[in-house]
């Protein structure tokens, strides 16, 4: 092997559809856009895709968000849930599908799944905790603060064994020796990912910093990723490919300020909503989709 | 069984200092009094019960206590706010060995 590949080359190899769900997310922005949007509009746009239908309406109706009336119809979900959420629910959605072809070799990738939807819920838990606006924008960030491991692995596969097999030999952490073979790691090309699909500057920097909170410059936003990311790798709920759990910086607690007393509330939550969550994301369709 | 918290009537007056020993008879005089609910010290065998630590074998309470410190990065370096996530960490999985989850 020669000089590993640089960041950029490998995040422009990436490709950019939003998987099949892209038509569905392409009408509701075109109806967002008209004059004569209306809810029932959303609902028909999503309504059309039975998978997603299926999907949104269990999340919907999951622990995840906690209504006592059943919702029945995707009109009820998009009204209560707002159309934001549903978007970042789709778009959640097709991230997991565009890297379903990664080989398992080195991550099984229901268990990196399951870290990345854990490390999600519990960044949003924390962010209500704290009062922050928008927590369901914690969701996404959580969802894909390891995607940079999935790029990696899935442009340049003979690097990431290298990786892998020097992480196998030596006591490190994973990150610690992509950083060795590589001379980054998976935070910075998430970084770059998300910066190529536009995603909003504060959340790009939770992601580009959830090991090193102190660097980043939304210390508050990056602070509830790194400790979403820590009690998940503590609870051992998946695993992107990290087999230790990482240190927590104790100025990142600090920046949240919250009381440490809340922690025990918080992890008995995500053990109730991370099998609601599963399931709605996971959980393959009726036509195979992850 | 000993009184936690100071008990008073309706008008404040003192019927149960805290710290009292309850007797069956002053159980009486408190039910004459409407009392329903005292709240009373827990026991070291009240503790014990509720202390999912306590329960385990000790052999596996050190295997769990090694495997998780294991998985920890440099455990030796912790500040309070890790301590005490290790700690939750440690009753989490007694409890889950004692009442696996379905």
């Amino acid at each position: 092997m020669t000089n590993p590949p640089s960041i950029k080359a490998m995040v422009q190899a990436v490709p950019r559809s939003l998987g099949s769900y892209g038509p569905v997310l392409e009408e509701i922005e075109r109806a967002l856009e008209s004059p004569q949007c209306n809810l029932s509009t959303i609902g028909d746009a999503i309504q059309k895709d039975p998978d997603l239908t299926a999907r949104l309406l269990r999340l919907a109706n999951s622990p995840f968000f906690g209504f006592a009336n059943r919702l029945s119809t995707v009109a009820e979900a998009v009204s209560l849930l707002g159309i934001q959420q549903i978007q970042d629910m789709i778009v959640a959605s097709s991230v997991l599908e565009q890297f379903k072809g990664v080989p398992d070799k080195f991550v099984n990738k229901d268990s990196f799944w399951r870290h990345s939807l854990a490390v999600g819920l519990t960044a949003r838990l924390l962010a209500m905790e704290r009062r922050l606006p928008k927590p369901d924008k914690f969701f996404v960030a959580g969802l894909l603060h390891d995607v940079g491991r999935l790029v990696l692995l899935s442009q340049a596969a003979e690097w990431a064994q290298a990786v892998f097999e020097l992480y196998q030999h030596e006591r490190m952490l994973l990150r610690d020796a992509e950083k060795k073979i590589l001379g980054y790691d998976h935070q910075q090309i998430a970084a770059e990912l998300l910066q190529s699909w536009s995603y909003p500057p504060v959340l790009v920097q939770a992601v580009a910093f959830h090991h090193t909170p102190a660097q980043s410059a939304a210390k508050l936003e990056t602070a509830v990723v790194h400790i979403a990311d820590h009690l998940v790798n503590a609870m051992g709920i998946g695993s992107s490919g990290e087999q230790f759990i990482p240190p927590l910086d104790d100025r990142a607690w600090t920046a949240l300020g919250l009381d440490p007393e809340i922690l025990p509330k918080i992890i008995e939550a995500v053990d109730i909503q991370i099998l609601a969550v599963e399931e709605a994301f996971l959980k393959k369709g009726t036509d195979g989709r992850v | 069984m000993v009184v936690a918290h100071d008990v008073k009537n309706i008008d404040g007056m003192l019927l149960a200092p805290s710290g009292c020993q309850l007797s069956e008879r002053q159980i009486n005089i408190l039910q004459a009094w409407g009392v329903t609910e005292v709240e009373v010290e827990a026991g070291e065998e009240m503790a014990k019960a509720h202390d999912p630590l306590s329960q385990l074998p000790p052999a596996t309470l050190a295997q769990i206590t090694a495997d998780l410190r294991g998985r920890f990065w440099k455990p030796d370096d912790f500040g309070p706010v890790p301590a005490q996530i290790y700690k939750l960490m440690l009753l989490r999985q007694a409890q889950r060995i004692l009442h696996p989850p379905s």
